[in-house]
């Protein structure tokens, strides 16, 4: 298998599990001694060795053959933990054995990309007409609903990373820029929403730019329908938007997004822990403060700082340098991903490889944009580094398979 | 298989290296170029909990305990944690109506608040302080279910023996001036307000120490920071030795209670004060613990007065006291001799204006003159002294007398170890020249000479000039605090323990004293008061109150030979000095120089102890 991204794969591995040491270490601590947490983290890693080892000498050729199946079962699972599952931190979304919880929404992500890989590597098969564009949007689309109904809106959000792979495969790029058109205009509606701003004033900016665009093209008369078009259409849905924005999000939603907008200040409620989780990673200034130093972390003031906000660890003790030393090497994975899916011959190999780097890079913004103050306090975890078992197991299949596949048509 | 989207592996190129570096940006925004994050988290972890010391143990000069420290309770609370449940349970414990409790609530905040700049709300702060014995239980017991709220011991004083409240001084929660001065006070903290407690301040608290914490979120202790420079001990105030006799100050506020007045008494050899009493005063007890600001607010309008620091504060005319130091300018002067004689017609004559005298025989000399308080001799003298014609005009012959009055220590502050001591008045030629136009008379000051008009003397002041006439000549100013354990002042040992020379020589105290000796003899004004076996040496006052009944002034040492004890007590409104400032003077000089249970003159001292003035 590539050598590259397995380094890369195991300093990531690493940093997470120092890092995981350090801030659930006692105060006062010196010399070595294993957490709870740490120990389980250790067991996860070890399991992952496990797996990837299983992968190595696995038939990969059954393993794309089998690729709906294995669609089919997660997804089975993943309704399932609807009715049995436990509910953690209000996601209903854990099988529980004894004290370990497996979270089947993590392995929904690599058993969504094998289908589609099937299904858009299949012979002859274009990603073209509604047909094969409804299905291949339905693949990913399925489990993205079944895992918000689990009620866990990160885990759901991440799906939309496989519009990205869609990009690759052909999706028309203006389709990527009206849905970027479409969030600014969202966050344009919330921000007038909230303010109590008329919305008027849009469109009155919309109109005014339409009209002098109109102007200037009144010769072509595609452009003017077009343009026309963009702006009622704006118009229409921002107003839908701020009258959609009150009644479809709960309290708690708006306030994160609003705090994340600057709309709201509330430094003791989600913005407490927002502030928190910055105060830590600023406290790290150049060099960090030192491995198990890190008081912001280690003390609890930032949330789920063995999880979700890991991240603070490594801002707070190690600083500016190893924040860059950690954003270098993850790059060097999704770049090396990128690479590696470009050198396929197939696309089912193709597409294991982009939607491997699309996850793992939605994943790292949506994961790193929250601990900075960039987007909204969504719980994700953060691809190798995070503690937890399922996501590591999950990403190291998503990683290993592709790293597999491609090991094998290579040869 | 033909890829036609083969570029667009560009654009995820883009994409991730563009986010990565706008992140990377955002990352160094907070670690580089911002420096407020780091002290944030420290002010986030770190707690500091303040280590109260107790304050100076106060003993009086025969090592009994006056006012030692007394542990209270302190309610404390971390704002961000209360329970709103808990209210009606605080507010029936503390006895506060939910106005109130409200009100405690929101200064908690402000204070954990103004202990942490800048962010959230993780300090504790002071809700409630001195809890009394039955709230400290009740709270303590449910401390369990009362989430965010804790209790700290701290001292307060308390008082084995009372007495010498005035002296002593009391206690007072740091006030709001004091806080934004002295960053070593925090809210709540108790400071001397007055007394020596007040002037011994930066002694008597001791120091604070410091437990610096790890606190996690939920202000859980994660155990104490190691590093010495976070952490040191409290250090107690150091032993304070008064030079107050307790026995003696406890018999002067018995003498006195009952009138109005002060008296002041001073080792002439050392210038320790023995005791120091001001009537009315108040119980020193009562202003401790919970009850302290309800008690001070009430005493603070009480028509008595009873904080009143009259002993250094209230100003009084001497009247004849100070007819002694008129004598010995007089012979500094030598317009006089002691034998000098000056005849009396029942008063002295100046024109239109007379100073009246008692009847009493044939001209006196000097020793005599002060036996018997002759006004006419001092009258007479007075105008000699000032209309010297070895000096230019009355103005310089003045400004001679005030001189050597100022070398008494008056018309300025002794210097004592209190704050807010008055230094009387002694007027000026400037005073009088615009009282009484720039070509004045000595016969239009004439009252100076018996100690009425512009002249104005502290209590402690009349006290002092006895110790100097005890000393012959010196003076040391007058302390109430005799040694403080382990501490070397070396300012305040050159304060104390300097002799302060009059401009009078020695041999012409001599003359004096053996006049005041006779004051107590048959014939002498204060015959009546003297005391078997023990040769005291006194003088009697009467100071004329223009707002009522006059002032009684007695000054006076013991034994004639080596003095142990000077004294000057004043009863307003209490008429002649004779009558109960020179019997007041005698007993405390018998209690002091023999201990005896009750005093061998059992009628006078059934008499002053039983004597109420109303006013
Ligand atoms: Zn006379």
């Amino acid at each position: 298998m590539d050598s590259v991204a397995i380094i890369l794969f195991s300093i990531l591995v690493f940093i997470g599990f120092i890092n995981v040491y350090s801030v659930t270490s006692d105060v006062n601590q010196t010399g070595f001694q294993l957490s709870a947490i740490a120990t389980r983290q250790l067991i996860w890693i070890a399991g992952s060795a496990l797996i990837i080892l299983t992968i190595a000498f696995a038939n990969v050729v059954l393993v794309e053959y089998l690729s709906y199946y294995v669609y089919g079962f997660i997804i089975l699972l993943n309704i399932l933990v609807l009715f049995i599952g436990k509910e953690v931190a209000g996601a209903k979304s854990w099988f529980g054995f004894g004290g370990f919880g497996i979270q089947p929404s993590e392995f929904a992500k690599i058993a969504t990309s094998m289908a589609l890989a099937k299904f858009l590597g299949g012979y002859g098969m274009k990603f073209k007409g509604w047909k094969n564009i409804s299905i291949s949007l339905a693949l990913f689309l399925i489990p993205m609903v079944i895992v918000l109904f689990q009620n866990d809106t990160g885990s759901a959000l991440v799906y939309l990373s496989f519009f990205l792979v869609l990009y690759r495969e052909g999706l028309p790029g203006y389709i990527l820029v009206i849905s970027i058109w479409i969030g600014i205009l969202s966050i344009i509606s919330i921000y007038l929403n909230s303010l109590n701003i008329s919305f008027g004033y849009l469109y009155g900016i919309l109109l005014g730019i339409s009209s002098i665009l109109v102007y200037f093209g009144r010769k072509n008369r595609q452009f003017v329908i077009l343009v026309l078009s963009i702006s009622i259409g704006s118009s229409l849905f921002s107003g839908v938007v701020g009258l959609a924005y009150n009644k479809v999000f709960k309290v708690y939603q708006k306030d994160r997004i609003e705090i994340v907008l600057g709309l709201k200040e509330d430094k003791r409620g989600m913005g407490y822990n927002l502030e928190q989780s910055k105060i830590a990673i600023g406290a790290g200034r150049i060099e960090g403060r030192g491995f198990m130093k890190g008081s912001q972390t280690k003390m609890g003031f930032v949330p789920e700082q063995h999880t979700d906000f890991i991240f603070c660890t490594i801002g707070e003790e190690w600083g500016f340098l190893g924040v860059t030393f950690f954003f270098g090497m993850y790059l060097m994975l999704l770049l090396r991903l990128i690479f590696l899916a470009e050198r396929q011959s197939d696309v089912y190999g193709r597409i294991l490889g982009y939607s491997a780097a699309s996850i793992l890079f939605f994943h790292w913004f949506v994961n790193i944009g929250m601990t900075i103050g960039l987007v909204p306090v969504i719980g994700i975890p953060l691809p190798f580094v995070s503690f937890g078992g399922s996501s590591l197991w999950g990403f190291t299949f998503l990683l290993f398979v592709f790293l597999r596949y491609d090991q094998v048509r290579k040869s | 298989m033909i890829d036609i989207h083969k570029q667009r592996y560009k654009t995820f190129i883009v994409i991730f290296v563009l986010f990565f570096l706008l992140f990377l940006y955002r990352v160094a925004s907070l670690q580089l170029f911002n420096n407020e994050y780091e002290q944030k988290a420290i002010n986030n972890a770190l707690n500091k909990i303040t280590l109260y010391p107790a304050r100076s143990v106060i003993y009086d000069r025969n090592h009994k305990i006056i006012a030692k420290n007394l542990v209270m309770y302190d309610l404390f609370i971390f704002p961000r944690e209360i329970e709103p449940k808990n209210r009606d349970f605080l507010c029936e414990v503390l006895e506060i109506d939910t106005a109130k409790y409200n009100d405690l609530l929101l200064e908690s905040w402000i204070k954990s608040k103004k202990r942490q700049k800048n962010n959230a709300y993780n300090h504790s702060a002071l809700f409630y302080s001195n809890l009394t014995e039955r709230q400290y239980t009740v709270i303590r017991e449910n401390l369990y279910r009362l989430k965010g709220f804790y209790i700290e011991p701290r001292t307060d004083r308390s008082y084995e023996i009372v007495g010498g409240a005035h002296a002593f001084g009391y206690l007072g929660e740091a006030s709001e001036d004091l806080l934004k001065n002295d960053p070593y006070y925090q809210p709540g903290d108790l400071v001397g307000i007055t007394g020596i407690e007040k002037y011994y301040e930066p002694y008597m608290r001791g120091r604070k120490g410091i437990r610096t914490v790890w606190q996690d979120r939920t202000y859980r202790e994660r155990g104490v920071v190691n590093d010495d420079s976070f952490n040191y001990p409290a250090i107690a105030g150091p032993d304070f030795i008064s030079s107050m006799d307790l026995e003696l100050q406890q018999y002067a506020e018995k003498l006195l209670s009952g009138k109005r007045g002060s008296i002041v008494a001073i080792e002439p050899g050392s210038g320790e004060v023995l005791a120091f009493v001001n009537k009315p005063d108040y119980n020193p007890n009562d202003l401790i613990g919970q009850g302290r600001n309800k008690e001070f607010r009430k005493m603070l309008i009480d028509p008595k007065k009873p904080l009143y620091n009259r002993a250094v504060k209230g100003v009084y005319p001497p009247g004849s006291t100070v007819k002694t130091v008129l004598a010995l300018i007089g012979l500094q002067e030598e317009v006089i001799v002691p034998e000098s004689r000056k005849g009396c017609g029942g008063g002295y004559r100046m024109g239109s204006i007379t100073v009246g005298c008692h009847p009493h025989g044939g001209p006196l000399d000097l020793e005599g003159s002060i036996q018997i308080s002759c006004n006419s001799y001092y009258c007479a003298l007075f105008r000699e002294i000032i209309d010297n014609p070895k000096y230019a005009n009355v103005q310089q012959g003045y400004e001679q007398l005030a001189k050597h009055w100022r070398s008494f220590g008056l018309g300025e502050p002794t210097g004592i170890d209190l704050l807010g001591e008055s230094g009387g008045n002694i007027p000026s030629v400037e005073q009088l020249n615009r009282r009484h136009g720039p070509k004045w008379r000595s016969s239009m000051v004439i009252s100076l000479g018996i100690g009425q008009g512009e002249i104005l003397l502290t209590p402690l002041q009349l006290a002092n000039v006895a110790a100097i006439l005890a000393n012959r000549g010196y003076y040391y100013t007058p302390h109430i605090v005799k040694s403080i354990n382990g501490i070397r002042d070396v300012e305040w040992q050159k304060k104390f323990k300097t002799k302060h020379y009059t401009s009078i020589d020695r041999i012409h105290y001599e003359t004096v004293v053996a006049g005041m000796s006779k004051v107590m003899q048959p014939g002498g004004t204060a015959f009546a008061a003297s005391v078997n076996d023990i040769e005291i040496c006194g003088k009697t006052g009467t100071a004329q109150n223009p707002h009522g009944k006059d002032h009684s002034l007695f000054i006076a040492f013991a034994p004639k030979e080596n003095p142990k004890i000077a004294i000057a007590v004043i009863v307003e409104n209490g008429g002649f000095g004779a009558t109960y400032a020179a019997p007041i003077a005698t007993l405390m000089i018998e209690k002091y120089l023999k201990h005896p249970q009750t005093s061998s003159k059992t009628a006078m001292e059934k008499r002053i102890l039983e004597t109420v003035l109303e006013f």
